[in-house]
């Protein structure tokens, strides 16, 4: 049965490329090719604020049920967050030096991603630096409770100091989208594909490292 | 557990005043910030002084040291509140006599009040040093109260985090600088503000709903943090 949805998920991830190049249109006023970068960088980053938001659901239920595996699935959920906001930053740094001509020059959007990155990296360093299970367990999911309560203040506060060029958010404040609908289509279904990709990396990860904690190290 | 309100701050209290004893026995704490304060004022002073920057710069660049001059003093004394009860293995007893809220408050009542005293005698150094002037005092103060009570609390509780962990010292800084950065951000913004004589605008409600969120999270947190 895993095996059937790893498979449909293959086919509708290959699906969503292929929509991405053949099937919507390119947006009005970018370079080139550029715009079609949307429908893989920004399911990217909302993989990576869903990695952070479910770690901190299971931090919380490590807090209250104090059972191993709910801690193991709060590190791994970090570690994909981690890895989907690296890969969105990187694709957004290449988009941002084909528009605007430099890889990185401290947008909003770059700098609010980078110190997000920065706190869960400090959160995998922190786990590294305890060595009983437990209090490792305890500690590092106090840590990412912090972290869901601290971040979304940069979200609000980076905005102001410097304008950005970052085209308007897909979740924005007015509430409207103004998007073509076909790729309207193959952005909802990349973000589907990339959240089902999210749970079923998480699932493997999880098990490796159950697999590696009943298993002492050499 | 239960406690009526009055043994509850009766609690705190005492917390509160061990600290201050324990600290003026070793003057570790006072040492530290104290040291490490008057140090970067003197780099800063020196390389910068009052004839290399000039008003339009000062104002843009001064607020942030000034910030910078508080975060890492700081940063060099106040981690000792958690680690010394780890490592003088006094926590034990401290778990036992305290409720973890009584005992996170007492805490952060000593390290705000290391904090402001800090701030209350690095500030008009600095602004002498640096020929500094201010237009507005009072949002200047509202600026160092609530940015300061920000500081004290999200490194309260950074700190006993990290006491239980190795490299205790490098730790502290990994794990708490992401987490004031956003308070960095807005509390030189209104800091800013004070110098150039603005409304305080939207950063200082901000910057309130900060301190109330760490505090709030700290309070809630503290108990799994620190009872095995």
């Amino acid at each position: 049965m895993k095996n059937l949805l790893a498979w449909l998920l293959w086919l509708w991830i290959s699906a969503v490329i292929v929509g991405a190049f053949y099937y919507a249109p390119l947006a009005m006023g970018f370079l080139g090719e550029s715009s079609r970068i949307l429908f893989f960088h920004v399911p990217m980053a909302w993989a990576s604020f869903l990695g952070f938001i479910a770690a901190a659901v299971w931090s919380i239920r490590y807090l209250r049920s104090r059972n191993p595996a709910h801690d193991r699935a709060a590190a791994a959920a970090i570690e994909l967050g981690l890895l989907f906001g690296v890969l969105a930053t990187v694709t957004g740094a290449v988009w941002a030096r084909i528009m605007w001509g430099a890889y990185w020059n401290w947008d909003p959007r770059q700098t609010s991603i980078l110190i997000s990155l920065l706190f869960y990296g400090a959160y995998l360093a922190l786990r590294g630096a305890i060595d009983d299970q437990d209090t490792r367990g305890r500690l590092s999911a106090a840590y990412a409770i912090l972290g869901i309560v601290v971040t979304p203040f940069l979200f609000w506060i980076v905005p102001r100091i410097t304008y950005s060029l970052h085209p308007e958010p897909v979740i924005n404040a007015e509430g409207k989208i103004e998007m073509e609908s076909r790729m309207q289509h193959v952005l909802y279904a990349s973000g589907l594909g990339f959240a089902a990709l999210f749970f079923w990396m998480h699932d493997l990860a999880c098990r490796v490292a159950a697999l590696r904690e009943r298993k002492p190290a050499p | 557990m239960w406690t009526p309100a009055s043994t509850w701050a009766a609690e705190a209290l005492a917390v509160f005043v061990k600290e201050w004893r324990c600290e003026f026995r070793t003057r570790y704490a006072l040492n530290t910030l104290g040291l490490f304060a008057f140090t970067t004022l003197v780099v800063v002073s020196v390389n910068l002084g009052p004839l290399g920057v000039s008003t339009a710069q000062g104002t843009a660049v001064l607020p942030v040291l000034l910030w910078l001059i508080l975060l890492f003093s700081v940063a060099a004394g106040l981690p000792r509140t958690f680690v010394q009860e780890e490592e003088s293995q006094t926590a034990v007893a401290l778990r036992l006599a305290a409720t973890p809220s009584a005992l996170f408050c007492g805490k952060l009542l000593y390290s705000l009040t290391l904090v402001f005293a800090l701030a209350a005698l690095v500030t008009p150094v600095f602004a002498a040093m640096m020929n500094l002037t201010v237009e507005s005092p009072g949002l200047l103060a509202g600026a160092l109260a609530a940015g300061g009570y920000g500081l004290a609390a999200g490194s309260t509780l950074v700190a006993a985090i990290i006491a239980q962990a190795r490299s205790k010292g490098t730790l502290f800084a990994v794990l708490s600088f992401p987490v004031l950065l956003p308070l960095l951000l807005l509390a030189v913004e209104v800091t800013r503000n004070a110098v150039l004589g603005d409304a305080a605008g939207v950063a200082l409600p901000q910057l309130l709903l900060y301190d109330a969120s760490v505090t709030i999270a700290g309070l809630m947190l503290f108990p799994a943090v620190w009872n095995p």
